[in-house]
């Protein structure tokens, strides 16, 4: 379960945020999960509940948005999302799971083979806004 | 946006004691030859050690220790690699196994950044960090991520890698980054520490030469062989480590 050295970094950093602010209350955050981590949500919950013990906001400030991959090839300039990509055996996709740069090592523009593409987005987990009440 | 894995890094790395980046502007003087017998002496003197290859276009450190790896096993996070019972280890290769890893620059310091996140080191006196060469991504970003890493430059007798290996030295003096030494690599007879061109340039920055390995053509076999350290190998990285650990540890 590594998405809980993930879940731990989203609640750091929103703490961090929050002390950085004056430490009042938390109202909202919003964090992003991109999917070509393939995270397990049940499991990033999990870990989120792990690293609230404690804290004076829970689970139910956080919202969750899916961040669709998407791949442009450096060479052809041709897009295309994850679903768009041949399956990859188990390995492969555990393997991207861990570290999404390994995709560079997995897959290939499907329109010239080249593996020098860039994510556009969807890579993995990031915090788009915390809001914090006003002091 | 902000990317949260940047606010753990600091408490991933919180139970190492000391890190020692092993790096070199120049390719091919034997940095992951070196890391590795490094971390091995460590462990085999009873420190508990690990070793970080950075090199992901590289990562051979794995090939030098003979070690088969499987995927990290998880535990709120991904704990390191065993090898040979006794070293903690990490390497892009766990994830690229022997296939090419094409990355860029901005992918470089992603997946070192993931990887530094998520990675939860035991208590480890040592942490060995096998840099790739060149003064690029990796470099700076252990700069800008690791907050005490120290340097151990590495160096072979010949004159165009000093005077490469010179411009990394003079950078970083300039940014006032602890180096505790060059350790000469593929040292030969007639060139060696005692006199030579290694010492010479440590002379005019003023540190310390740490100790010489010597070239050896069986280094590659030696390293992955049952025990590396019984053989020639073992006395001069032993003599390394002596300089590098005195005072500074107890196993």
């Amino acid at each position: 379960m590594h998405e809980w050295a993930l879940a731990e970094a989203v609640v750091a950093t929103v703490e961090k945020i929050r002390q950085e602010n004056g430490g009042g209350r938390v109202l909202a955050v919003r964090v992003r999960i991109g999917e070509l981590q393939k995270i397990s949500p049940e499991a990033f919950q999990e870990g989120l509940r792990a690293s609230l013990a404690g804290r004076p906001y829970g689970a139910e400030v956080f919202a969750f948005l899916d961040d669709p991959a998407v791949f442009r090839c450096r060479l052809c300039a041709r897009e295309w999302p994850l679903a768009g990509v041949p399956e990859l055996g188990e390995e492969e996709r555990e393997a991207v799971h861990f570290l999404p740069e390994a995709a560079h090592v997995y897959l290939r523009c499907p329109g010239c083979g080249s593996p020098d593409f860039d994510l556009t987005a969807g890579r993995g987990v990031t915090i788009e806004a915390v809001d914090l009440e006003s002091a | 946006m902000i990317d949260p894995r940047l606010t753990v890094i600091g408490r991933r790395l919180a139970p190492v004691r000391r890190i020692l980046a092993f790096a070199s502007a120049k390719g091919g003087v034997g940095k992951s030859v070196c890391s590795a017998l490094a971390a091995l002496a460590l462990a085999d003197s009873g420190r508990r050690a690990g070793l970080l290859d950075l090199d992901f276009q590289g990562a051979s450190a794995h090939l030098l220790l003979g070690a088969q790896l499987g995927f990290p096993e998880e535990a709120a996070g991904i704990k390191p690699l065993r090898v040979r019972d006794k070293l903690d280890f990490m390497s892009f290769a766990a994830f690229s196994r022997e296939r090419a890893v094409p990355l860029r620059g901005p992918e470089v310091t992603e997946a070192l950044v993931e990887l530094l996140a998520i990675t939860i080191w035991d208590p480890l006196d040592f942490l060995i960090v096998d840099m790739p060469p060149g003064i690029g991504d990796e470099l700076l970003d252990v700069l800008r991520l690791l907050e005490r890493p120290e340097f151990v430059v590495v160096a072979t007798p010949s004159a165009l890698s000093l005077r490469v290996v010179e411009r990394l030295l003079a950078l970083l003096v300039e940014l006032r980054l602890p180096i505790r030494g060059l350790l000469e690599n593929m040292a030969r007879p007639g060139i060696s520490s005692d006199g030579g061109p290694v010492l010479e340039l440590a002379a005019r920055f003023q540190l310390p030469v740490l100790g010489s390995i010597p070239w050896l053509p069986e280094v590659e076999d030696l390293l992955a062989g049952p025990n590396p350290l019984a053989g020639p190998l073992g006395p001069p990285i032993r003599g390394v480590l002596r300089r590098l650990t005195d005072g500074s540890d107890s196993s």
